[in-house]
């Protein structure tokens, strides 16, 4: 199912984070040794590094790509207490016949007295801006007024979330229906039952952004946590990483119920819930559908959950970070476990041939 | 407080308790220094100069050196030291340049003993020999050491380091003779103290002032320094050129440096500005500090280890008039907040996956280093504290999955994109091509929905077999033959006993049907027995088939079940009026009386089962009840909400651009947007631009149309005499020549066409492209160098 090619990243410390542009063609890595590496991809389908340069001057948790329409641009956030804006600089000829690209600092946002632990582009609709969470617990929102200057940033609004914030993720939607709406995540570890999810929703009347709902259920330290693509669903979706991989659906109930309030009143549903890494879960990304989640955990592998036509949320498919895949995970994830009874043993040939077809 | 438990270290007979605590004092502090015996510790400032107990649960104060109404400049200090020999003995550093000693045995209240005014300008740092009793070393603003001997009135020697001022001073642990002096332009010079004519060895440190050092109390060769340029380096003495060893960078300049006691790799810093945390560092790994101190509200002026020989116990003074004492237990770890394993999805539906490799490595049963998040190493006491930081390897492996074709790849999505047609012919053709497509991708569900929508939108009169069957031909057809000749014995009454049963019980089908969602077939008399069958037989024809098509299966029954579930919507009454085609109703009626013939032999011989199924049962209501395309409205919405909620916006807006203003009104105009501006997200980010611009183009949302009408400007010059044009049209009004002649073929272009900017000559983008595969340069002639990116 999946080909792994491993790639020597001559990263010397961990790498904390792997982003694709928005194309696919071209990812990104950030280590504690401060620096980003720039790999794209070879009409072969290899990866090749085009840049590496220090960033920070501390172990460098995320980057990530803005949309392309504003350049090729990155953002990455750093123990150091800053996120800083990076440029690809073309035409630089010298560069270029050695097949390396030059980034240049656009600017460096020092706003945050503690290590700076996310940041996240905004959905393109919304013009050029970024948002930034550290561990002071404050979640920062800048916007470059002007796409064409990437070195001005002005901080729009400052949200103090009272928690130690591991990992922000902007609701994706476009859709006028949607209000500007961001998740964090805190990976505050101390023995309290605060919600550790809590959802921001632009208020348009009041133009700040206000808490529209914390996920109570989610106690334990969040590590990492994605909207998935909305795609023109009517609804959001949600995945947590924390000691397991949470889903959840996010239903706006009817604007009329709520306009008076202002912000937006969700159904929430908790959709999945699976401890199968047996321990914490450190990252999950949806695919471009929203249709396939990927979560990682510190038993080194990666699973993949899909769900079924009933909505039930199953893993198909294990990986094993150095490629080899797990045996016996892929089966259970394709029936649906509730049909009833009166087509059980139709059911147990399907399975029968099935498995038959798989030992072939 | 709870959770700073209380730490005992034992210490040949003298033993250290604690735990984090900490007091307020008067004033902000400069230096701190402890006594020999770790009990006592003395804080000095500008406005401080106070000695402290350091007892098992907070600090007393033990001692004022600051007497007198008024004190003198003498008592304000810039550093402070305490005599590692004599337990009375002190020095400070005032800020006038007076280097002070102090006598705690002096029975007067002013413990004052020597002053040796003798730099011109702040003294920075004092220094006690560390096994002389007798001699002190200063280090000044005024770029001069000088050697006291505590016996005499006035220096011993004076070392002029013939740079610029002097940061630090700091005798060698093991080499009786030798200090090492930091200064302000970078450099790090090493004296003998016999020799005070000229330095032994200078080399330059750092990038800007060198703030700080430490000699390593283990290893005699090994010296740190801290700089301006927020570095930590420790270099080697060893050799003859000063070699570094090693290189630490931190976040803000670094204002002191003390290697930890027993254990070899440990550096404490603490930095002049911004940041107020203590670190320390495992020299072998760089990047990221191994303990954190985050007490301190303002910047950290002093740090010293209680204890000579103990690695638990840090002390240290503020700006922010307070004096600490950190405990290691206390101390957060900022590795074991940060995520050692990314993860991401790519466009394509491949994962980028890296890992720290101990994670990962495919001998599980390896132990995991001990230093886990969840138990700090610190603490298994039973070890040697230079065992216990032994170096973790920590790297990361970064590897690619990629998918292939079948899996979860997104061939599917450009493929349909790319081969739909969305406009342009007759509806019933658009959906049979469209269903074509789908079919050949193996995308059953979608196909059986355009074939669906064709019946219910256009008079099946217009739609000849042959086109059907072209159309399906293509497809994999072997499959949906097969399947349908098991349609057609089961029809029969030809078919297996088992499937015989099945297709005569009434009951029985609709359990196989409906048991997940029992409510959906409720008082539908009009299901015929072999409509609810076949299903299920298709279901069994499926697993012959190939393995994907279990996939399917998935997506078959929601939909089968998502239509039926809508049917009760019959009995609402239809939102709007009738609008177009009513002709088809005439087309209905005409053919109604054979649509079992139509259905079994002329179609169903290229459909699959289902679609054979949801066409006869579909035809056959439109038979009975004779229903207008708008009878089907709310289930058409319902089936493309249905494709977006699943994450399939294509689906959706494909339909809703070919039928048009057949459903257009039923959605409201917000969830339309939507769905455009997702499609076409997903069309940019797959770089498919002409499609993403047919799309909009074929919108009847304002908001997208008007899409690419924004900001497009075509800036263009005349070939001919290179001014710029004016937007009229491709004729030039100077020189009245029709500016878009290609300058290879030299006939006018229409269509694409492609320019250089640099002499605005070009022309048929074929022709281009194949010119430039031979020459670079510009095919007018005009000698240029065209450049096209």
């Amino acid at each position: 199912m999946f080909v792994a090619r491993s790639i020597a990243a001559d990263h010397r410390d961990l790498i904390h984070d792997v982003s694709f542009d928005f194309h696919g063609r071209r990812m990104a890595t950030c280590s504690s040794d401060q620096s980003v590496k720039v790999w794209d991809k070879s009409e072969n389908g290899d990866w090749h590094c085009t840049a590496s340069w220090k960033t920070h001057s501390g172990s460098v948790w995320r980057v990530t790509w803005a949309h392309p329409e504003f350049g090729q641009v990155l953002a990455s956030c750093s123990f150091d207490r800053t996120a800083a804006v990076w440029e690809e600089i073309v035409g630089e000829s010298n560069d270029k016949l050695r097949g390396q690209s030059h980034w240049v600092k656009r600017t460096t946002l020092v706003d945050s007295r503690t290590s700076v632990t996310d940041v996240k582009f905004a959905p393109k609709h919304m013009g050029l801006m970024l948002a930034t969470c550290s561990a002071d617990g404050v979640v920062r929102i800048y916007e470059a007024p002007d796409v064409m200057n990437l070195s001005q940033w002005s901080l729009q609004h400052e949200i103090s979330c009272k928690l130690s914030c591991s990992c922000i993720s902007w609701n994706p939607s476009s859709s006028r229906a949607h209000s500007p709406m961001i998740a964090v995540g805190s990976d505050d570890n101390s023995p309290n039952i605060l919600a550790k999810v809590q959802i921001y929703e632009y208020n348009e009347n009041t133009r700040k952004y206000a808490k529209a709902e914390a996920l109570m259920t989610v106690t334990d330290p969040v590590h990492d946590i994605a909207f998935a693509p909305n795609l023109g669903r009517s609804f959001h979706i949600l995945a947590v990483a924390t000691k397991d991989v949470r889903i959840f659906t996010l239903k706006p109930l009817r604007k009329e119920l709520t306009s008076s309030g202002g912000l937006t009143k969700f159904e929430i549903h908790i959709v999945a819930q699976f401890d199968n890494h047996n321990s914490q879960v450190w990252r999950v990304s949806w695919n471009i559908t929203g249709t396939v989640l990927a979560s990682s955990g510190d038993d080194g592998c990666v699973r993949l959950w899909k769900a079924n036509y009933m909505d039930n949320w199953k893993c198909t498919g294990i990986l094993k970070g150095n490629g080899s895949p797990v045996n016996g995970s892929s089966q259970q994830g394709i029936f649906n476990a509730s049909l009833g009874s009166a087509n059980t043993s139709f059911q147990n040939s399907l399975n029968g041939s099935f498995a038959g077809r798989k030992q072939s | 407080m709870e959770k700073m438990a209380r730490v005992t270290t034992a210490l040949g007979g003298n033993t250290i308790t604690g735990r984090t605590m900490f007091c307020h004092l008067d004033a902000p502090a400069n230096a701190i220094s402890v006594c020999r015996d770790a009990a006592q510790v003395v804080v000095a400032g500008r406005n401080i100069f106070k000695i402290y107990a350091i007892e098992e649960e907070q600090f007393v104060e033990k001692l004022n050196l600051r007497v007198g109404r008024k004190p003198s400049l003498n008592f304000s200090c810039a550093d402070v030291v305490w005599h590692q020999m004599d337990e009375n003995l002190l020095a400070t550093a005032a800020t006038n340049g007076v280097v002070v000693t102090w006598n705690l045995g002096k029975p007067s209240r002013n413990k004052q003993d020597q002053l040796f005014t003798e730099h011109k300008r702040t003294v920075n740092k004092v220094c006690f020999h560390p096994t002389e009793v007798y001699m002190l070393l200063s280090g000044s603003q005024d770029g001069y050491m000088k050697c006291f001997d505590l016996r005499k009135k006035d220096s011993v020697s004076t070392f002029s380091g013939q740079s610029e001022s002097v940061r630090d001073v700091q005798f060698s642990i093991r080499d009786y003779f030798t200090f090492a002096a930091t200064f302000e332009n970078g450099n790090v010079q090493l004296w003998d103290i016999r020799r005070p004519d000229r330095y032994e060895r200078m080399f330059t440190a750092h990038n800007g002032p060198v703030f700080c050092c430490d000699w390593h109390p283990e290893d005699r060769g090994w010296l740190a320094t801290g700089g301006r340029d927020k570095m930590v380096k420790v270099w080697d003495m060893n050799t003859n050129r000063a070699k570094e060893i090693y290189c630490v960078q931190t976040i803000a300049s670094v204002a002191r440096v003390k290697w930890r006691p027993e254990c070899k790799h440990h550096i404490a810093t603490c930095s002049m500005m911004v940041d107020h945390n203590i670190y320390v560092w495992d020299v072998r790994r760089p990047f990221i500090p191994s303990a954190m101190f985050e007490e301190h509200k303002d910047v950290t002026t002093g740090i010293v280890w209680r204890h000579l020989h103990d690695p638990y116990f840090l002390l240290s003074g503020s700006k922010d008039s307070t004096l600490y004492q950190h405990i290691f237990k206390d101390a957060s770890q900022p590795i074991d907040r940060a995520n050692p394993e990314g993860l991401c999805y790519s466009l394509y539906g491949d994962l980028a996956f890296a890992a720290k490799e101990s994670l990962i490595s495919s001998d599980s049963n390896r132990k995991p280093y001990i230093g886990d998040r969840r138990h700090p190493i610190f603490f298994k006491r039973k070890l040697d504290p230079t065992e216990q930081f032994e170096y973790i390897s920590s790297s990361s492996a970064l590897s690619v999955f990629e998918t292939d074709v079948e899996s979860g790849s997104m061939d599917w999505f450009v493929r349909t994109a790319k081969q739909y047609v969305l406009a342009g012919r007759p509806l019933a053709e658009l959906c049979d091509h469209n269903a074509a497509v789908a079919k050949e991708l193996d995308r059953n569900q979608v196909a059986q929905t355009w074939t669906m929508l064709r019946i219910i939108y256009s008079s099946p009169g217009t739609v000849s077999s042959a086109n059907l069957n072209h159309s399906m031909g293509k497809g994999s057809a072997s499959l949906p033959l097969m399947n349908s000749f098991n349609l057609k014995d089961i029809q029969s009454g030809m078919g297996s006993e088992s499937r015989l049963d099945r297709s005569k019980g009434e009951s029985r089908p609709e359990n196989i049907l409906m048991d997940s969602s029992s409510t959906l077939i409720n008082n539908d008399e009009n299901e015929e027995t072999e409509g609810s069958d076949v299903p299920a037989d298709y279901l069994l024809g499926d697993v012959e088939g190939d393995e994907d098509e279990l996939y399917m299966m998935d997506h078959e029954n929601p939909h089968a079940e998502e239509q039926e579930y809508i049917l009760p919507q019959e009995a609402f009454p239809l939102r709007h009026e009738i609008v177009d085609n009513p002709s088809a109703l005439d087309h209905l009626q005409d053919k109604a009386d054979s649509p079992h013939v139509s259905g079994n032999e002329a179609e169903t011989v290229s459909l699959t089962p289902v679609e054979s199924f949801s066409l006869i049962s579909i035809s056959h209501s439109l038979y009975e009840n004779r229903l207008p395309p708008d009878f089907f409205s709310p289930i058409v919405r319902d089936m493309l909400l249905f494709y977006a909620e699943q994450g399939d916006v294509q689906m959706t807006v494909s339909v809703l651009i070919v039928l048009g203003d057949r459903i257009r009104k039923e959605i409201d105009e917000q969830t339309q947007e939507h769905w455009y501006t997702s499609y076409i997200d997903l069309l940019q980010r797959f770089q498919l631009w002409n499609i993403s611009n047919e799309v909009i183009k074929l919108s009847t949302c304002r908001a997208i149309n008007c899409l690419n009408q924004a900001s497009t400007t075509l800036h263009i010059n005349c070939t001919n005499c290179k001014r710029p044009m004016s937007n009229k049209g491709w004729i030039c009004d100077r020189c009245r020549q029709c500016a878009s002649m290609c300058a290879v073929c030299h006939h006018v272009v229409k269509g694409l066409f492609v320019w250089c900017q640099g002499c605005s000559h070009g022309g048929h983008l074929q022709h281009i492209m194949k010119w430039l595969e031979s020459s670079s340069h510009c095919p007018a002639g005009c000698g240029h160098l065209c450049e096209y990116t």
